[in-house]
């Protein structure tokens, strides 16, 4: 979102306004979570103190020997195994989908639209009865679900990266003696950076995120930051302890996101920058 | 359907059908007595019945919670959408907020919520009000903590779904609005209303669906009865009787078949939004992941191209 001159010049009069505007939304989207940063390093807070008593770390000691090193290990485990399998079959989706190389768009556009209506703890619910006969191990079928669930997504963030990429980009490569693989691999997956890494990053928030799916798939074995944080909010009244662990579950996402969107914005701004940028950017530009 | 026809969709589609489907397939059966843990299938409403009294409060409940948080929700996120289209350098940290917002997981929100809002909590300490005195938001009569955390993260979802959708393309119409004459009021009542209402609408119906089968949020915070329906069928679910198990099963499908109705509904009632909906749950991932349409939003560039 760039700021022209222009458009401000004009907004001038409106202004402080627009400033008034802006620290409304600011304060509605950051008030909830400042609860977080202050409970996080306070040592004692009695009530009805408006602060702290005492400031400190203690928390985040007691948090870090009770368990937290090796749940936050397990939910990057758990986001990246399916990040890893959610963003190639949501890539060979978006492709169908957004090349159009598909005889029932509808239809693959409507089943892939299903994880996005079903709630995701009656599916996990179900497979819990199936999974126990059929003895599929509880990380199995929890990353199972979490793939599915993830796949909307995946499918179409790529198909809109498949159709702003004229697919003659894939021809181009074939007529220049590519074999079909060759060109979607030196080709094709090369301009189209930008939204596997979207999708892969969503498909790992599906899996860092998750809370109920493992709740009950998981067999209570697989202990990842957010079954940490739901089981330490739920029962202990320990306020710093909640605190801490749901910034380490907040963290790693919002710093992803960061990131991501950085790279993107960079990346656009360059493209304005350069009328000669790569084909696959542009093609899309109306 | 062949896997031919379906093309490079095959194993997403097959991925979707057997697991998303088949553990539908199975609570639905749970919930009619055709697949018991053990012993004989008994066919019948059997699971509904157990539920008794407590179907129709959790219904209620359920509806208060989505309806209400949905409401507010559109109408929070509009706002947020119409600061971050202003294009003032303030409005970039909004979208900077919002975007982290979604990609805060909503256990997260529902731990901090409750952290500001629950009695002797940071709200209630800092406004010098004693524990006597402080409204039982947190698991009290109304559910208001749920509402409130649910509204506002998803209105950071409602909103970068609406600067997606209106893209670039909106500072050309404002800026003709202007030419043509239009004032401040008429900008925003005639040009920027009217283009971000089917995104609104749109993202609207995907966090209705979504708040509809979400459970932490009012385990978290809201009181014990009524619950909504995912937290009783998660709640007998768990109980060691195992004839509550169809009871848990038919809430869930009663669950699942309220989200699917609504979403049908509203599509076949607009049909406008039909085309904004699939584009727009690429954003979804609500606490089963954080952030979407803010990603999406960097994508926004290619998207604008698109019909």
């Amino acid at each position: 979102m760039s700021a022209r001159a222009g458009a401000r010049g004009r907004r001038t009069p409106g202004r402080s306004g627009g400033l008034v505007l802006a620290a409304l939304a600011s304060v509605w989207l950051l008030v909830p979570l400042v609860p977080l940063l202050v409970w996080a390093f306070a040592d004692r807070w009695s009530a009805p103190a408006a602060l702290p008593q005492v400031w400190g770390l203690q928390a985040w000691r007691e948090v870090s020997t009770g368990g937290l090193g090796s749940a936050f290990l397990r939910s990057c485990l758990l986001g990246l195994t399916v990040a890893a399998i959610a963003t190639p079959l949501g890539a060979m989706a978006g492709r169908a989908i957004g090349w159009r190389e598909t005889r029932r768009p509808g239809l693959v556009a409507v089943i892939l639209l299903l994880p996005v209506l079903l709630p995701p703890f009656a599916v996990a619910m179900g497979l819990d009865v199936l999974a126990l006969r059929l003895r599929i191990p509880g990380p199995v079928a929890v990353v199972a679900v979490l793939v599915v669930f993830a796949l909307p997504y995946c499918a179409y963030t790529m198909a809109a990266g498949y159709a702003a990429l004229d697919p003659g980009i894939e021809e181009q490569a074939r007529s220049l003696g590519a074999d079909p693989r060759l060109a979607r691999r030196r080709a094709t997956l090369p301009a189209l950076t930008g939204s596997l890494t979207v999708a892969a990053v969503l498909a790992f928030l599906v899996g860092w995120s998750d809370y109920v799916v493992i709740l009950l798939l998981g067999g209570g074995q697989w202990v990842t930051v957010p079954i940490l944080l739901g089981a330490t909010a739920s029962g202990s009244g320990n306020e710093p302890a909640v605190a801490v662990l749901a910034i380490a579950s907040a963290l790693p996402p919002v710093l992803l996101v960061a990131v991501v969107s950085g790279v993107a914005m960079a990346a656009r701004r360059r493209l304005r920058a350069s009328p000669d940028a790569p084909v696959g950017s542009r093609v899309a530009q109306p | 359907m062949t896997p031919r026809s379906l093309g490079g969709a095959t194993p997403a589609v097959l991925a979707v059908l057997l697991v998303a489907c088949t553990g539908m397939a199975a609570v639905v059966a749970t919930a009619l007595g055709l697949f018991p843990l053990y012993g004989d299938p008994t066919p019948g409403l059997d699971g509904w019945r157990a539920l008794g009294p407590d179907l129709a409060g959790a219904l209620r409940e359920t509806l208060t919670i989505a309806v209400s948080s949905t409401l507010i929700a559109a109408i929070a996120g509009l706002f947020v959408a119409q600061v971050i289209l202003s294009e003032a350098r303030s409005s970039r940290i909004v979208g900077a907020l919002a975007a982290a917002v979604l990609a805060v997981p909503h256990l997260v929100g529902a731990a901090s919520v409750s952290l500001l809002l629950a009695n002797g909590g940071m709200a209630a300490r800092v406004g010098g009000v004693d524990p006597g005195g402080w409204p039982r938001l947190v698991a009290g009569p109304w559910p208001i903590a749920t509402v409130l955390e649910l509204a506002w993260k998803e209105s950071a979802f409602v909103a970068l779904v609406v600067v997606a959708a209106l893209g670039p393309g909106h500072r050309r119409r404002l800026e003709t609005a202007s030419v043509l004459g239009a004032g401040p009021w008429q900008r925003w009542s005639r040009v920027l209303l009217p283009t971000s209402l089917p995104a609104t609408g749109a993202a609207s119906l995907i966090v209705f669906v979504y708040i509809v089968g979400s459970y932490e949020v009012a385990a978290l915070l809201g009181r014990t009865t009524p619950e909504p329906l995912p937290v009783l069928a998660f709640r007998l679910f768990g109980s060691i009787e195992l004839t509550a198990r169809p009871a848990a099963a038919a809430a869930a499908t009663t669950g699942a078949l309220l989200a699917l109705v609504a979403a049908v509904a509203v599509l076949a009632t607009i049909p406008s939004l039909r085309t904004a909906v699939a584009p727009r749950a690429v954003g979804r991932p609500g606490s089963r992941a954080g952030s979407r349409d803010s990603l999406q939003k960097t994508q926004s560039a290619s998207r604008s191209s698109r019909p």
